[in-house]
């Protein structure tokens, strides 16, 4: 019955974020949620993938790609073995990273809103009550990314089935890319979620501040492009243009990036997490 | 050691002084109680004794630790006002993550959520969302959490602020059960209530500690509230002032009266009360040895 002091850090921290992921599984409304994503993926997946992929496969339309866009700008785009999975990337690079700023836009603002806080942070410290909404939150989009790409897998072996091996590769990389490229963006939200006073709040708080940040970096850049070049790198997503031009093991070279902006965005918000009032 | 330890303790919001230079010890024993009027800054001592705010200036330590601290997690336990349970998940549910996260396992957590929601009466509901519940239910749901596990220190703000009277007499007895292994420091506005409860007395207002009122004290006091149940006033209070060692009678409000006497002068005082009221065939309702915690704080 004596509670732990020390080594309940990561014991803690892990209870939590099962608790996050039990939270949408085991509750109408974290259910419907999941239906309501599994929705638009299967209309994703049924349309633009599925019919994309026919495109991708047509030498005619490579060329007029290549017309357009110009030979090196999406030339990666057509060395993916499984076209599906090409498709699938570029909208997920894209579709994921938005759905992250919803989905996580509710890691602490509606308990903190309501005083439920007060219940946990007698029990367990900040630091594990942060770093666990954190990790839980990561934890369900590694569930939606998950059913995304076995999906996917499904998909492109029903057009051929010996697929099945390039498509679990690729499904791979791209998992583990799109896991790197979320985690900073849920733990910008997690911060904005603290200072929010609700979901929808904090979901406002991050169009404002992509917004805000895209037109003092145009400023900046009108004066000093140096800079602004430099500052570019700090907003979450800032590789994702780079990187629909990448494929396989070549698509890590970015994952740099996120990973710096994740630990600092990490340590910021514990920060200030420990200097809140609850 | 002391239990709670205040120095200079001072929180304001903006240019608002909530609580200003507070300084106590209190030691772990018989429940504490804090008082005061609206906006006094009782919410904000206990918030900051819980470690949900951080002081502007001065210290705070519980049991030698800063409020908040590793150390205290599971030892100090509390009802915050105005905090809810998560609407969207069930008491057994959310309890359980609370008993785990003090270290249970989660069958032991299951077992103890059973145990502090039957103590408040709420074990029928134990499936049920904290929306369904009514006012009290949830109150006292709230007050179950506070008990889970085994804390030294529990802090309750208003426990029994809009609980019906059978409800927060359960309440009333459950603190009281409890607090041979607990301290409480409970705040409300019942007066009679704390006088039951507790021992000391904390008065708070405008953020400043003013007197502190030990209720023990009573027992040396040289005084006798008598609530009458029907007698003519002036001739009461002139009977009893015509006793030797019966320095004054006030009529506190109707039917009330403090009788101010010298011990030295008066042995038997309530023998000769009694004679007095039986001689004149006046009624009495209730007799209490030492002034009211009313008439302590606010006269």
């Amino acid at each position: 019955m004596e509670p732990n002091a020390d080594s309940g850090l990561m014991r803690n921290t892990l209870i939590l974020a099962k608790f996050e992921l039990k939270k949408l599984l085991f509750n109408p409304r974290g259910l419907i949620a999941l239906v309501a994503f599994s929705l638009v993926w299967l209309l994703l997946l049924l349309y633009p993938i599925r019919s994309a992929s026919s495109f991708l496969l047509n030498p005619d339309f490579k060329q007029l790609i290549a017309g357009v866009f110009g030979e090196e700008s999406i030339s990666q785009l057509f060395q993916w073995q499984v076209a599906e999975m090409a498709i699938l990337w570029i909208s997920a690079l894209y579709i994921f990273p938005l759905f992250s700023i919803f989905v996580s836009a509710d890691q602490f603002a509606s308990d903190r809103q309501r005083g439920t806080f007060r219940f946990l942070t007698l029990r367990t410290g900040r630091d594990s009550l942060f770093l666990g909404r954190y990790i839980g939150h990561m934890l369900i989009q590694t569930l939606l990314l998950l059913f995304t790409i076995l999906a996917t897998v499904l998909l492109a072996m029903s057009r051929d089935a010996t697929l099945l091996l390039p498509a679990l590769t690729s499904g791979v990389i791209v998992f583990i890319n799109m896991i790197i490229i979320l985690a900073p963006f849920t733990a910008l939200m997690a911060i904005l979620s603290l200072y929010a006073n609700s979901a929808r709040q904090a979901t406002i708080y991050a169009i404002l501040l992509w917004a805000v940040s895209a037109i003092v970096l145009a400023i900046i850049n009108n004066y000093i492009p140096s800079i602004a070049g430099l500052l570019h790198w700090t907003l979450p997503g800032a590789q994702l243009s780079l990187m629909i031009n990448t494929q396989g093991m070549g698509s890590f070279v970015y994952a740099p990036i996120p990973v710096i902006q994740t630990l600092v965005l990490l340590f910021l918000g514990r920060t200030y997490m420990k200097r809140s009032s609850l | 050691m002391s239990l709670i330890k205040c120095e200079m303790l001072t929180k304001s919001y903006g240019s608002k002084l909530a609580l200003d230079g507070v300084s106590i010890e209190l030691k772990s024993g018989s429940p504490i109680a804090l008082v005061g009027p609206n906006g006094a800054g009782k919410t904000t001592l206990f918030s900051l004794l819980c470690g949900y705010l951080i002081p502007s200036c001065g210290s705070v330590t519980i049991m030698g630790e800063k409020p908040g601290s590793r150390k205290l997690l599971g030892k100090v336990a509390s009802l915050p006002q105005d905090a809810t349970l998560d609407p969207n998940l069930n008491l057994i549910t959310q309890f359980t993550l609370f008993g785990t996260l003090q270290g249970l396992t989660a069958k032991q957590a299951k077992a103890e959520s059973l145990r502090v929601l039957s103590l408040v009466d709420l074990a029928h509901v134990v499936e049920q969302k904290p929306q369904s519940l009514s006012h009290g239910m949830s109150k006292r749901a709230s007050i179950a959490q506070a008990l889970i596990g085994s804390p030294q220190l529990v802090l309750l703000d208003e426990p029994t602020a809009g609980l019906d009277p059978a409800n927060a007499k359960v309440i009333r007895e459950l603190v009281r059960a409890l607090s041979s292994d607990i301290t409480f420091v409970i705040s409300s506005h019942n007066l009679d209530e704390l006088e039951k409860l507790c021992d000391q007395v904390l008065y708070l207002d405008q953020g400043k500690l003013g007197q502190s009122v030990s209720i023990q004290e009573n027992m040396t006091d040289e005084y006798l509230t008598v609530s009458m149940q029907e007698c003519e006033d002036e001739l009461f209070v002139s009977a009893l002032e015509s006793l030797t060692g019966i320095n004054s009678v006030t009529k506190k409000q109707e039917n009330e009266y403090l009788i101010h006497y010298s011990a030295e002068e008066i042995h038997d005082i309530e023998v000769q009360f009694f004679t007095l009221i039986s001689k004149n065939g006046w009624k009495y309702r209730a007799l209490l040895k030492g002034r009211t915690l009313e008439d302590k704080l606010f006269s």
